[in-house]
């Protein structure tokens, strides 16, 4: 028996130990194990919250209640947040891409541990935020712990932190795909990052394990709707600019108050949540919808079951206690209020459509469901993933196409009114500057075609190196060859002086080649193309120690078009020598 | 990589993730079926609110109370058909109507969801769609008492076919359950009526007669009788069963009038069985002076005029045919001065 134990546990650690030899391995299993992890803390965290907000609001209990809830329940994570987990307040989502960007994807256990229950808490009370943003950083940090203790070195954590954020929404919101797409197109910032294998490996285990445990029950229940006539079309589009004013309001209103607080003495700091609270309490003993995550409420109006006036009440209400309660410095997020807001949006417009128009519009639930991947992608500006996100809610490809119309709208605007998006604007107000997509963009927006240097001076091959060795004394550390058959290779300074200086100065230039026809590789042969950036052409130029490369076309990489110099590279970034 | 490795710490971490694993697991299961067992309790406190409230006629917060409780419990079926019915009873039939489509959608065969599918498009006016949900709810699925359900659903469709008077249609849904309906005197009787009403008084006799002879006094059963002999043109047969009605409940004003209509039509009728010929030519001319009367109030309308010059002509051949046989029966002569027989005499020129 001792002995059969004795051979299982040599296995296992004989296992084990191969896997940590091999990368691609680890990365599967990691991907799986986090996923598995992340989605089981993350359901936790749901029913956990559940449990707490129906002990905190029994059925038929006063409306005072409804006050001193949340008021005590942002006093009490207001005071544990600013004296054991200042790192959990907010969202989550910018802190964890601080934490990739910026901290070598380092999120403290402590950070995590305090992330799930202030925020259970914070949310039972009734603060309306919402859980998917605090997921993501619980998901991300657990990854993150995970890796560190795995010994891994910090490239290998980074890319275990979208991970568990893919794992971490798929589990909060039920829709895997949205999920990798936000980690890819909001988190990464990079819809074609390398760590898209691990992120979907994960998002797809956490999806399964919150499957397994709460069953296969979709985050809303929809009826199935779809275009009535084609002019809903511009009922639709009217929604996009109704969703993006909503969103710039929001946001603006946010940033507002947050930047308000933010000047408050660093001594109330403890005390701040309970503005939000408060607001919140106030509101909720009027119209009790507005409290906690609200999506009971939201599916009931995706069903079509409105009264167009509390629709729009709630709309108005939501905005202003979301952002009372996130700026004031309670633990949530506003992913979920997002989609609230956009639903009650989408349920007034299509309410008064539908009035108006009764036969030629869709009910009034169409519009709210459109309306919450507008305000989504208006305030968190990922509008691809918005659209993925409201598909895999319905399953129903039909309302697709005016949702993407909706969001396009929505997103422009919104990036037109308010050009720095909520992620990187609360950043900021923190004094982080974190990366996004446009910035990358940005960068790689200047190309080598506008550094290039056209009709550089070449060098034949069947010149002598003696020849050729004058010709070549300047600033270029190496020079185009071109032969009939087009570009054989760059010749390097340092070859031809060796060549001259051991007795070879009467040797063709193609005979310092390896091989008659020159180099057609990039390893052999280092250049660049037109359409390639200039952060790329310095790679290559670090890569190759040379201080120029040739510009080849892509159709025929013999053909020369020209070369890139460093000191034209540098010109075109403004950092150059000035003449 | 695996340079930083520290194989202890590595086999550790993985450890401790593993039990994590298992003990969240056991966690999540756990606060799942204690979510799920309180939510059930909820849910069905809160539908039995909205059952109550429908009792009441409030239906609009029954609609309430019912969607709070599907909230919990999404795929309650049952909710979900209160919810339509709630929301039927409301007038709130697009609702109603899509909500069913939802429940529908998951199953096509739901017999309670197709039977009130078809009520919600009755109630829209959209008849050929509700006839077609009342027959995929008569051969739908029903979870119990199979053969009662079919038929309550049945016997809605055939109300409504009665109510449209589709006496074809009507027909076609009775003749199968005929034989399939309890042996109680109420659903015969209904059975009967329903009969007559779909053109088809032979069957309905025959119902009835079943009825009277093992209920004699039975007065519905008398009294569709009577129906069902006077659309069959059996006057005589009726008079005598709305005479036995009337016995047993000699307060139904109903009966009454038809028993009155009964004896009027019989003292016209000239073709009744056992009239000596006087009494027949005299109904005979009596139908004459009634049907006169009648053509007389439409010519003082002043319509049907072209009509009534046809219906004068065979009037006046009419009467020259009685005068011609009374030439034959009767051995005196009139009057010469009798102005019937002059003007007879001028119409015979």
């Amino acid at each position: 028996m001792a002995k059969t134990f004795q051979s299982w546990t040599h296995g296992l650690r004989t296992s084990l130990e191969s896997l940590r030899r091999s990368e691609n391995q680890l990365s599967l299993v990691l991907s799986l194990v986090i996923g598995a992890l992340v989605g089981l803390v993350v359901v936790a965290f749901i029913l956990l919250t559940g449990r707490l907000a129906a002990h905190m609001y029994p059925a038929g209990g006063s409306g005072w209640r409804r006050v001193l809830v949340p008021v005590l329940g942002s006093l009490s994570t207001g005071y544990l947040l600013w004296r054991y987990f200042p790192s959990a307040r907010g969202s989550g989502i910018p802190q964890t891409k601080f934490a990739l960007f910026i901290d070598d994807g380092r999120i403290q256990f402590r950070t995590v541990f305090g992330k799930f229950f202030c925020c259970s808490a914070s949310l039972a009370s009734g603060i309306a935020l919402g859980r998917e943003g605090p997921s993501v950083q619980v998901g991300a940090g657990l990854a993150s712990v995970v890796g560190r203790n795995l010994g891994l070195d910090a490239k290998q954590v980074k890319a275990l932190v979208p991970a568990g954020c893919a794992a971490a929404l798929a589990a909060a919101f039920n829709t895997p795909i949205a999920a990798v797409l936000f980690s890819l197109e909001e988190i990464m910032g990079d819809l074609h990052a390398a760590v898209l294998g691990s992120v979907v490996l994960s998002a797809a285990t956490s999806w399964m394990v919150l499957h397994l445990v709460l069953g296969d029950d979709p985050l809303f229940h929809v009826a199935g709707y779809q275009l009535v006539k084609p002019a809903e079309f511009g009922v639709y589009a009217v929604l996009g600019v109704v969703g993006g004013l909503g969103s710039v309001s929001f946001v603006k209103l946010l940033l507002g108050l947050r930047a308000w607080f933010m000047r408050l003495p660093k001594s109330s700091v403890w005390l701040q949540p309970v503005a939000g609270g408060l607001t919140v309490g106030i509101m909720g003993y009027f119209v009790p919808e507005v409290m906690g995550v609200g999506y009971n409420y939201v599916e009931k109006v995706l069903n079509g079951d409105i009264v167009l006036k509390l629709v729009v009440l709630l709309a108005v209400l939501k905005i202003v206690a979301t952002a009372v309660c996130y700026a004031s410095g309670n633990a949530g997020g506003i992913f979920g209020p997002s989609l609230f807001i956009g639903a009650m949006m989408g349920a007034a417009v299509g309410g008064v459509a539908h009035s108006l128009f009764p036969q030629s519009t869709a009910g009034p639930g169409a519009y709210a469901l459109v309306g919450m991947g507008t305000a989504f992608a208006g305030v968190v500006r990922t509008p691809l993933t918005s659209v993925i996100m409201i598909f895999e809610i319905t399953r129903d490809y039909t309302i697709i196409v005016p949702l993407m119309i909706s969001n396009l709208i929505a997103f422009f605007i919104s990036q037109r009114l308010q050009p720095e998006p909520i992620y990187e604007a609360l950043a900021q107000q923190e004094g982080v500057h974190l990366p996004n997509v446009h910035s990358a963009s940005q960068t790689d927006r200047i190309q080598v075609r506008q550094a290039m240097r056209s009709g550089p001076v070449v060098l034949s091959p069947d010149l002598l190196v003696g020849t050729a060795l004058p010709m070549t004394k300047g600033t270029l550390d190496a020079w185009p060859v071109v032969g009939e058959e087009g570009l054989l290779g760059m010749i390097r300074n340092r070859d031809l002086e060796n060549a001259s200086s051991s007795g070879g100065g009467d040797k063709r230039l193609a005979d310092l080649f390896d091989s008659p026809r020159g180099h057609s590789n990039a390893e052999e042969l280092p250049h660049v193309h037109l359409d390639h950036s200039l952060g790329l052409a310095l790679q290559r130029m670090g890569t190759s120690d040379l201080n120029v490369l040739p510009v080849v076309s892509r159709a025929n990489v013999r053909q020369l078009l020209g070369i890139v110099v460093l000191d034209d590279i540098l010109k075109a970034y403004g950092v150059g020598k000035h003449e | 990589m695996a340079k930083r490795f520290v194989g202890s710490s590595f086999l550790t971490t993985f450890a401790l993730v593993f039990l994590a694993i298992a003990a969240l697991f056991a966690a999540d299961t756990y606060l799942a079926r204690m979510e799920s067992s309180e939510s059930a309790i909820e849910a069905t406190r809160l539908f039995n609110e909205g059952q109550a409230m429908v009792a009441r006629g409030d239906n609009l917060n029954a609609i309430e109370r019912i969607r709070d409780a599907l909230s919990i419990q999404r795929t309650n079926r049952y909710y979900q058909q209160s919810l339509a019915e709630a929301q039927l009873a409301a007038g709130r039939t697009a609702d109603a109507e899509v909500t069913l489509r939802g429940l529908l959608e998951s199953d096509a065969t739901d017999g309670q969801a197709n039977l009130i599918m078809g009520r919600v498009l009755a109630k829209e006016g959209r008849f050929p769609e509700a006839i077609s949900y009342f027959h995929r709810a008569i051969y739908g699925q029903w979870g119990q008492d199979v053969p009662r359900n079919r038929l309550r659903a049945r016997f809605e469709l055939i109300d409504l076919l009665a109510q449209r008077d589709s006496k074809e249609d009507l027909l076609a849904e009775l003749l199968p359950v005929q034989d399939q309906v309890p042996r109680d005197l109420k659903t015969r009787t209904r059975m009967g009526r329903l009969f007559l009403r779909a053109g088809s008084p032979a069957r309905a006799i025959d119902i009835f007669r079943g009825i009277v002879k093992e209920a004699p006094f039975d007065a519905d059963g008398y009294a569709g009788l009577g129906e069902a002999e006077f659309t069959e043109g059996n006057y005589p047969a009726a008079t005598l069963a709305f005479e036995s009605a009337l016995r047993l409940a000699p307060a139904d004003d109903s009966v009454r009038k038809k028993l009155d209509l009964c004896h009027e039509l019989l003292a016209l009728d000239p073709t009744l069985r056992g009239l000596d010929p006087a009494e027949r030519l005299n109904r005979s001319r009596k139908l004459i002076e009634l049907a006169g009367e009648e053509l007389s109030k439409c010519v003082a309308a002043g319509s049907l005029n072209q009509k009534a010059g046809r219906v004068t002509e065979s009037n006046v051949d009419l009467a020259e045919e009685i005068w011609q046989a009374r030439a034959k029966e009767c051995k005196s002569q009139p009057a010469a001065d009798d102005p019937l027989a002059l003007v007879m005499a001028r119409l015979a020129r």
